[in-house]
Parts: C-alpha cells; sequence; structure tokens
C-alpha cells in the first residue's frame, strides 16, 4: 500500500511515517501544506491520503478542504482525515461527497497501532471509518422527526458500529451476538431508514449517511 | 476699596485672554462660516478647520473652568462641534467688542485725570474729547469727575460683565448631559466591543496554542509509544530510541503547556509583581535592556497581565526584528500604567505584517488605553502603551 500524509507537526508528521513504514507501508510524500499535498497526489497516484484537518495557513480547515478537493481531482480517492477534536459538520462535510472510502478519527487513535492500521486498510478497501467520538455525538443530537429514532437500541449499536467501519463478522464480535443476529437487525435499519433493497455494501454506505444527514441538517 | 481694586484687577486678568483668543477667533471666523455653509449640504462632511477651532474652544473652556469634551468626529452631527460652531461669532464679534469697551475703562480714567495737563496742546478746531470735548479751563476742570466717573464705571462693570460674558460663553460651550452621555455610551460601547474582541481573539489563541501545541506533542507520545508496543513485540532492541523519543515528547508537551498557561496569566505576576516579572522578562532578553520603574508598580490583575503581554511581545520583536544593540523599558504608574519601550535598532516597525504590534494594540484597547509606535526607517523605534487602571 502506498499512501501520502499531509500533517503540518513535524514531530507528527515524522512518527506517522515512522510508524507506517514499520508496518511495512510504503509512504510515496509526507507534506506539511495543503499545495503540497495538491502535487504528492497527482505525482504518486497513492492508494490513499491521510491528513491533518488543520493544515496552514489559517490552520482552520485546509486539510478538510483539501481532501474535499483531492477527491474531486481523484473520484473515490480513499482518504483518512485526522483531527485534533470531533466536530460533526467536518464530518458532514467530507461524506457530503459520498461516504465510500472516508474515514474521520480522532488523532489520537494512532496511538492504538492496530486499530488504526485496521481503519486505513478498511478506508483503502472503500469502507467509511467514523470515529467513536463523532458517532456517539451524533447519536445524541436527534431531532423528534428523526428515522433514526425509530430504531431500537440494539439496531442504534449496530448502525453506530457500521458508521465506525466494521463489517458484520466484527461487530457481530463485539456485540457478542451472531452474525445471523446482527444481519437481521441491519434489513430492519434498512427498512426503517426506507433504503430501497439492492446492493448490500452501497445500502451500508447510504444508511450511514442517512443517519449523518438527518444529524446535521 | 481695596477689595474692589482686587475683584477688579482679577476681572480684567480674565477679560484680557479673552481678547486675544476674541481677535483669534476673528480671524477663524470667516473659514468656519464657509466650513458650516459646505456642512449643511451634507452634515456628514468632516468640517475643515474644526481641529483649530476645538481647541480655541477648549482653551476658552479651560479658561472659565467648563469640563473639556473630546471629539471623535467633527461634523455637524457632532454636539460638541456644534456648540463650538454657536460660540465661535459670539467669542469673536460680542466677546471682543465688549471686553475692548470694559478695558479701556481704566485707561479712560487715567487719561481723563490726565487731561487738564495737556487739553491746550490739541488745536482748538480740533480738541481732545474725553468723552466730551474740552476747549477751556474750565471743561477741563471737570475732568477729574470724568475720572471718577470712569473708575467708577470700571469698577462696577468690569466684575459684572466678566460674569456674565463667563456663565454665557459657559452655557453655549457646555455640551448638552444628553449628548456627553451619548458620547460615553458610544466610547463604552465601542471599548466594550475591542474587550470582547481581545477576549476572543485570547481564547481562540490558547485553544490554537493546545490544540496545535501541547495536544500534537501528547498525540506524538501515544503514537511513539504505540510504535514501542509493536516493537517489543516483533523486536524488542528496536524499543529503546523510540521510548525515548515519546519521553522527549511528553516533556515538550509539558514545557508547551507552561507556555500556555503563561500566556493566560503569568504565574510570576502573582509572586513576584508586575515588577520582579518584567526584570524576568528584561533578564532574558538577548538584547541588553535597561529598567526604570517610578512609583509603585501595583495594577488590577487583568492590566498588569496586559502590561506583562505588552513588554513580553515587545521585547520579543526587538530580539526578533530591530537588531538593535541595547533598549530601555520605563514603567511609569500614575492614573494611568504607562510603559514606554525604545531601542537603538533599524526602526521602520510596520504593523501590517507580524502579529506582535497588532496584538499589543489590540489588547490595550480592550482597557481603553492607548497605543503609540514610532518607528522611522534607521530607527530609533519607541512603542508607548498607557493602561488606565481604573482608579
Amino acid at each position: 500500500m502506498r499512501v501520502v500524509i499531509a500533517e503540518d507537526d513535524a514531530l507528527l508528521r515524522e512518527g506517522l511515517v515512522l510508524l507506517l513504514r514499520s508496518e511495512g507501508i510504503d509512504v510515496a510524500a509526507a507534506v506539511d501544506n495543503p499545495d503540497d499535498l495538491v502535487t504528492a497526489l497527482a505525482d504518486h497516484q497513492p492508494d490513499a491520503a491521510i491528513l491533518d484537518v488543520r493544515l496552514p495557513p489559517t490552520f482552520t480547515d485546509e486539510g478538510l478542504r483539501a481532501a474535499v478537493e483531492a477527491r474531486r481531482r481523484v473520484p473515490g480517492l480513499p482518504i483518512l482525515v485526522l483531527s485534533a477534536y470531533v466536530e460533526d459538520s467536518y464530518a458532514g462535510d467530507l461524506l457530503a461527497g459520498g461516504a465510500e472510502a472516508v474515514g474521520y478519527l480522532l488523532k489520537e487513535r494512532v496511538g492504538k497501532v492496530a486499530t488504526f492500521l485496521d481503519a486505513l486498510h478498511r478506508v483503502v478497501a472503500g469502507g467509511t471509518v467514523l470515529d467513536p467520538e463523532v458517532v456517539s455525538q451524533l447519536m445524541v443530537r436527534r431531532r423528534a422527526d428523526d428515522p433514526i429514532r425509530a430504531l431500537t437500541p440494539r439496531e442504534r449499536e449496530v448502525l453506530a458500529l457500521m458508521a465506525e467501519g466494521h463489517a458484520n463478522q466484527a461487530i457481530a464480535d463485539r456485540l457478542v451476538v451472531t452474525e445471523t443476529a446482527v444481519s437481521k437487525h441491519i434489513r430492519n435499519i434498512f427498512a426503517k431508514l426506507g433504503l430501497p433493497p439492492g446492493e448490500h455494501g452501497h445500502r451500508r454506505v447510504l444508511a450511514v449517511l442517512t443517519y449523518l444527514q438527518t444529524s446535521s441538517a | 476699596m481695596r477689595h474692589r481694586l482686587t475683584t477688579l484687577w482679577l476681572s480684567t486678568r480674565q477679560l484680557a485672554p479673552g481678547l486675544a483668543t476674541g481677535f483669534a477667533a476673528l480671524t477663524l471666523l470667516p473659514l468656519s462660516v464657509f466650513a458650516t455653509l459646505l456642512a449643511l449640504v451634507n452634515p456628514g462632511r468632516i468640517l475643515p478647520g474644526a481641529p483649530v477651532l476645538h481647541a480655541l474652544a477648549n482653551h476658552e473652556r479651560l479658561r472659565i473652568g467648563a469640563p473639556v469634551p473630546e471629539v471623535t468626529e467633527p461634523t455637524l452631527r457632532d454636539p460638541v462641534t456644534r456648540r463650538n460652531l454657536l460660540w465661535l461669532p459670539w467669542h469673536a464679534v460680542a466677546n471682543t467688542v465688549v471686553s475692548l469697551f470694559v478695558l479701556a475703562l481704566p485707561l479712560a480714567s487715567v487719561n481723563a485725570l490726565l487731561v487738564p495737563t495737556f487739553w491746550w496742546l490739541f488745536p482748538a478746531d480740533d480738541p481732545i474729547a474725553s468723552p466730551y470735548p474740552v476747549t477751556s479751563w474750565g471743561v477741563a476742570a471737570t475732568m477729574p469727575l470724568m475720572a471718577v466717573v470712569y473708575a467708577v464705571l470700571a469698577l462696577t462693570v468690569t466684575p459684572w460683565i466678566t460674569g456674565v460674558f463667563g456663565r454665557t460663553a459657559g452655557r453655549i460651550l457646555a455640551v448638552p448631559t444628553g449628548a456627553r452621555l451619548a458620547q460615553r455610551v458610544a466610547e463604552l460601547t465601542a471599548s466594550r466591543a475591542a474587550a470582547l474582541e481581545a477576549h476572543g481573539a485570547e481564547l481562540r489563541r490558547i485553544e490554537r496554542d493546545l490544540h496545535d501545541g501541547t495536544q500534537n506533542k501528547l498525540v506524538a507520545v501515544a503514537m511513539h509509544l504505540g510504535i514501542v508496543e509493536r516493537e517489543l513485540r516483533r523486536d524488542p532492541d528496536n524499543a529503546l530510541p523510540l521510548v525515548l523519543r515519546a519521553q522527549d515528547a511528553a516533556t515538550d508537551a509539558l514545557s508547551g503547556l507552561r507556555d500556555v498557561v503563561r500566556g493566560i496569566y503569568p504565574p510570576v505576576l502573582a509572586e513576584r509583581g508586575l515588577d520582579g516579572a518584567i526584570a524576568g522578562l528584561i533578564a532574558r532578553c538577548p538584547v541588553p535592556c535597561a529598567l526604570t520603574t517610578l512609583g509603585p508598580l501595583r495594577a488590577p490583575a487583568a492590566v498588569e497581565s496586559a502590561a506583562y503581554f505588552v513588554v513580553a511581545e515587545a521585547l520579543t520583536n526587538i530580539a526578533k526584528h530591530s537588531g538593535a544593540q541595547r533598549a530601555s523599558v520605563t514603567l511609569t504608574r500614575e492614573d494611568t500604567l504607562t510603559i514606554e519601550i525604545t531601542d537603538d535598532g533599524h526602526g521602520g516597525a510596520d504593523e501590517t505584517t507580524g502579529t506582535g504590534l497588532a496584538g499589543i494594540r489590540r489588547r490595550v484597547a480592550a482597557f481603553e488605553g492607548r497605543t503609540e509606535v514610532t518607528s522611522p526607517p534607521g530607527g530609533p523605534t519607541l512603542l508607548r502603551v498607557e493602561l488606565p487602571c481604573g482608579s
């Protein structure tokens, strides 16, 4: 796997490079600003981009805008965004152009290397990975007419884990239920959110998007 | 009698300078009339000559003991400027003419006394008049009587006229309470907005320092420990340098945290007072720097914090940009806390580049303070800050 990193803090940038390389991931370029990121993406055609939300010059959401721009230039480019804090509107912006192959994690998640690598692989495989913090923040702010409210607590748990990017088996393991039970919950979720029957993976993404859009509206 | 003479003397001393400013007002009158006519078309227009008029009117206010107001924008909408414009013709014409007459009374009295000694020098067809023509010794003999009349007039009219004119000018120049309050409200609103803005900027700065500095370092600690964990499982020999790096990052995070705290409220202020804290700043400044303090430097905590920030920023600027060999810091505590910082560097400090001076200005404005920077190319640079201390 080849990745490009955009992180302005030198210590973190070098640490990320070290971490990824020692896990056998090829870091094609590690840059510290959005312009160099665009160039690096064009030069190296990586499998994924890992970037910080706050980049120069204003250190607000340049990274996020760079991500949106990168996805516009290379549709479907897997992007994993790291953020110092949870801001669900960021997640909304990021997923507005499609939720496939997008990840949004708190920076400190890189400390749990195995989980972080797992998230990266799932994003590269086209999955959606949202930080558990983002998910729990989204869960508490629901409106009365929100279709999510029709879900049972267990179904919400399943949806939250789907939003974090987990596959059925992983969800089953976490909730200590059978995979069959998880599949049943997921079918109920799709029905309650009014998602048409069709391709399974796509509907998962749609469910997550519904979940996000109703929350950020 | 003696009392009356004193009163006459005091009144004369009050009237005479008014006569001088009256002539100044007379020369300013045509310009002001013209400017007012222009401004009638557009009341928002800044009046030309208004600063001179305002200075003259304030001079008069000081003379008669009326409160001296500030003018922020000298247009016809400004109540102070309107009052100044009303006062100008009064002062230029009525005050001048009457003052001339009144001030001449004592001289006329002396003159009348002396007329009998020289009236005969004047030709018969153009005799001296004081106030009636003196054409014979008989008429001249009445002159001492006339001198008494002038003297009595001077003793009675002069104090009275002085009082009347002083009160009238006071009434014209006094800015109505409502307008004064409105002006004060406008100033307070602006300073409150500046305070909120400065407060917001402070919060944003602290947030950024914490997120981009301290938090990043802690993330780096967690990340390196994560790599250590993986290496310990695979090849423990590789782990040691990573542990050291994690340790360094943790140390960095702590020192960064200290900096953030110092930026919020420097603990040294509480421990050693403003002068001690600033002495500490000066000791750390790479450019040799002299400190002078006048008066006890205690001030409200927020003011001390701002003063400390101003000196810290200024010294950083001097060390980084000025190329100075020496600098000096002077702190004077009277009603306001005044900070003057000079250096012998190359000057040309530009407020539009960098955030140092702009930051100082914002922080000082939050306290309704004043910031002045003079920094001609080639130097020297002088930064003068006044911070009101609420006393």
